[in-house]
């Protein structure tokens, strides 16, 4: 004879069966896998401050379901982001992935992912290697231009200001990010009319870039582009500073906005260009839809200044807007059905602090692609002179390198 | 061309002086306790945070604010030797290794959790000056200011060798810890005190490095490759040596960066290949004792 204790006992435990599943269906979880140690720390952190900043702003909620953000650490690890995914996507069973930045890392997880195809946006990954494995994937969407975005961008642009005729001298790191960056940059520039008088190959963390730089002056080039990623991008500036290099004009990537890098290349900045997503002094408007969600871009860096004490940069803003977009995409979908939200992620058609957030084909394989537009700037006298597009442009002339005046 | 080579030879020296500060300080530890402390990279990161923050802080210039990253580099040196590696002195020289490579990674993660990987740099006003001579010959003042304190360490560390009777302890240690213990050294003392000074010596290039370099929590683990090849060519238990292999490594290093088309891209392979090469022709390097029996 069964007793009333066991009875209990066991429709306490039919009952709390029965609703651990339903607790479960009413969280929606984010799978955040980032460089939260390692070299790509800078990034992982800046990411997972947009999309904190974005979940919290958003009130935690999507389609009245508590948004659950997982983040990992790929610690700037292949092996360690292959884990990550594996464990976000196999483990957890997320549906949505935010991140991560750095290609390598992204590129790691993408077998992980090719498992499940979990709707996956992709705020970094610069170089196209992504675009040529999963670009053509729907459920993949990428919220950063491409590197062939920045050389677009700054072939126009220096063409347009410096004229016809002028020669560029190539520095390139022996890592993906110089490898992945180089054909572009050779194809972009001399599409529009430069000639490339060397291209100089230096190790990604060499101590003494002297001789490449000595080689450089003597093939007397206009100007110096430097495909090379932050670390370098510092010793890059200073040592062709304290080298006088005589080159006029000094062109980087997405480093000379970094304040890290303007804090330790100190005079050496000056004049340098470079390319961003975001620049402090953008004055974008606010979405007149959702005013809230994307501010105009003071109040945002208001808003975020108080919550973390420091001055967003551009992957703080990339991942708080590619966050918000996917909540937004979410409750739009009105629950977790991830072919349903990224529906509602194509059409979505909203104006951010980055401008325009609307999801079309690149025309070079990527199915989703947002933000593609890049801002050229210039530092001028410890600031950033806004070279284009044209809307934000605080500075019509070009200024030469210090030395070159 | 003389010019070119002026360059060459110029940029070698001054590079071999910054080659010198990244490995006196692992030649000494090594030459007493003959553990390889692969955490001396951390030690020099930590001596440029240290740097830097007195740069950023208190406007302290890296060379005034030396001394004292030194003395703390010292201190703490000593201290990590007495909580960790005084207890598996008697161990197989595997986990000394393993321990000291353990320590190392938990150097960086403190930092990275202390300042973030954010790349920092002292910006003292000489690391952006030269002398320009021509068109082809450039000297970078802060590479001088990095040669001449090479060389200033290198002396002080013969002199207290040879003419102190601590220094003289040490190398008595050194040569034969057997006996020397039972001349009445105590070889635990000296072990403790050859470590102490490495992290000091570790700090003071970090100092250095702060105004050459970008800091980050990373920048230990090349430091300590190219710190390692360094006392492998030159001999792992001679001050000379290393200076010898310091230069020798730096020669090589800049003539094919300089004459070699992507010259600069095979320099770390240059440094693998040369210390392969010494391993196999002569394992205690130019001038060490410390060979295959070590």
């Amino acid at each position: 004879m069964i007793s009333w204790r066991s009875t209990y006992c066991v429709a306490a435990l039919a009952l709390a069966v029965a609703v651990v599943p339903s607790q479960a269906q009413e969280t929606i979880k984010i799978g955040a896998p980032l460089a939260l140690s390692g070299k790509f720390v800078s990034y992982g952190a800046a990411a997972k401050r947009g999309v904190e900043m974005a979940v919290d702003i958003y009130g935690g909620k999507a389609a009245n379901k508590k948004i659950d953000v997982l983040f990992r650490d790929t610690q700037s690890d292949a092996q360690a982001a292959v884990n990550s995914f594996t464990q976000l996507l196999s483990e957890e069973k997320v549906n949505y992935l935010v991140g991560p930045i750095a290609t390598p890392m992204a590129m790691a997880g993408l077998p992980a992912w090719r498992r499940t195809k979990a709707l996956w946006v992709v705020p970094g990954a610069t170089t196209p290697l992504l675009e040529e494995e999963a670009g053509k994937e729907p459920m993949m969407f990428h919220t950063f231009p491409y590197a062939y975005h920045y050389h677009i961008s700054l072939a126009k642009i220096l063409r347009e200001r410096l004229g016809a005729g002028k020669t560029v001298a190539i520095i390139y790191s022996d890592d993906s990010y110089g490898r992945e960056h180089l054909p572009y940059a050779q194809k972009y520039f001399a599409q529009e009319g430069f000639k490339i008088v060397a291209e100089e190959l230096v190790r990604a963390g060499a101590t003494d870039l002297n001789p490449v730089l000595a080689k450089i002056r003597r093939a007397r080039p206009d100007i110096l582009l430097g495909l090379v990623q932050t670390t370098d991008g510092i010793t890059l500036a200073k040592q062709a500073f304290v080298q006088r290099l005589g080159v006029s004009y000094l062109v980087g990537t997405a480093y000379p906005q970094l304040k890290q890098w303007q804090d330790a290349t100190a005079e050496a900045q000056e004049s340098w260009l470079g390319v961003t997503t975001y620049i402090p002094g953008l004055k974008a408007k606010a979405d007149p839809n959702y005013p809230k969600l994307f501010p105009d871009s003071d109040k945002w860096i208001a808003e975020f200044t108080k919550r973390y004490n420091r001055e967003p940069e551009f992957i703080d803003v990339g991942a708080y807007v590619s966050t918000m977009m996917l909540l937004l995409a979410i409750d739009k979908a009105g629950g977790d059905n991830k072919e349903k939200v990224a529906e509602e992620l194509k059409k979505l058609d909203v104006q951010t602090m980055i401008g325009r957030g609307h999801f079309a084909p690149t025309g070079n394989g990527t199915l989703n692609q947002a933000f593609s537009d890049v801002v050229v700037h210039q530092r001028v006298k410890g600031k950033d002179a806004i070279l284009f597009p044209k809307e934000f442009e605080t500075s019509k002339t070009v200024e030469q390198a210090t030395y070159a005046k | 061309m003389v010019g070119l080579l002026l360059q060459i030879l110029a940029d070698a020296l001054l590079l071999g002086g910054v080659y010198t500060l990244m490995a006196i300080g692992l030649s000494l530890a090594f030459g007493v306790t003959r553990i390889i402390n692969f955490a001396h990279g951390d030690v020099v990161m930590y001596g440029a945070y240290g740097a830097f923050f007195a740069f950023a802080g208190l406007n302290i210039d890296p060379l005034l604010s030396l001394p004292m990253v030194a003395i703390l580099g010292g201190i703490g040196g000593y201290l990590l030797f007495k909580m960790t590696l005084d207890r598996i002195l008697n161990d197989i020289s595997i986990n000394q290794v393993l321990l000291t490579f353990g320590l190392g990674l938990v150097l960086q993660n403190v930092a990275v959790i202390l300042w973030t990987g954010d790349e920092r740099s002292t910006t003292p006003s000489y690391a952006f000056d030269s002398w320009l001579f021509s068109d082809d010959i450039v000297i970078a003042k802060g590479r001088v200011i990095a040669f001449v304190i090479a060389v200033l360490f290198v002396i002080m560390l013969l002199a207290w060798l040879r003419w102190s009777e601590l220094g003289r302890a040490t190398r008595a240690v050194s040569q034969n810890q057997a006996a020397a213990s039972l001349m009445g050294i105590n070889v635990r003392a000296m072990y403790g005190l050859s470590f102490a000074l490495s992290s000091a010596f570790g700090a003071a290039t970090g100092a250095i490095m702060s105004f050459l370099l970008p800091i980050t929590p990373f920048m230990g683990f090349p430091i300590m490759v190219k710190a390692f090849a360094i006392i492998i060519l030159g001999g792992m238990d001679s001050v000379i040596g290393t200076v010898l292999g310091a230069f020798f490594l730096a020669i090589a290093e800049t003539a094919i960066a300089y004459l070699v088309p992507q010259g600069i891209g095979w320099a770390e392979g240059v440094a693998f290949f040369l210390m392969v090469l010494m391993l196999i022709a002569r394992p205690a390097g130019i001038l060490g004792t410390a060979g295959r029996d070590a």
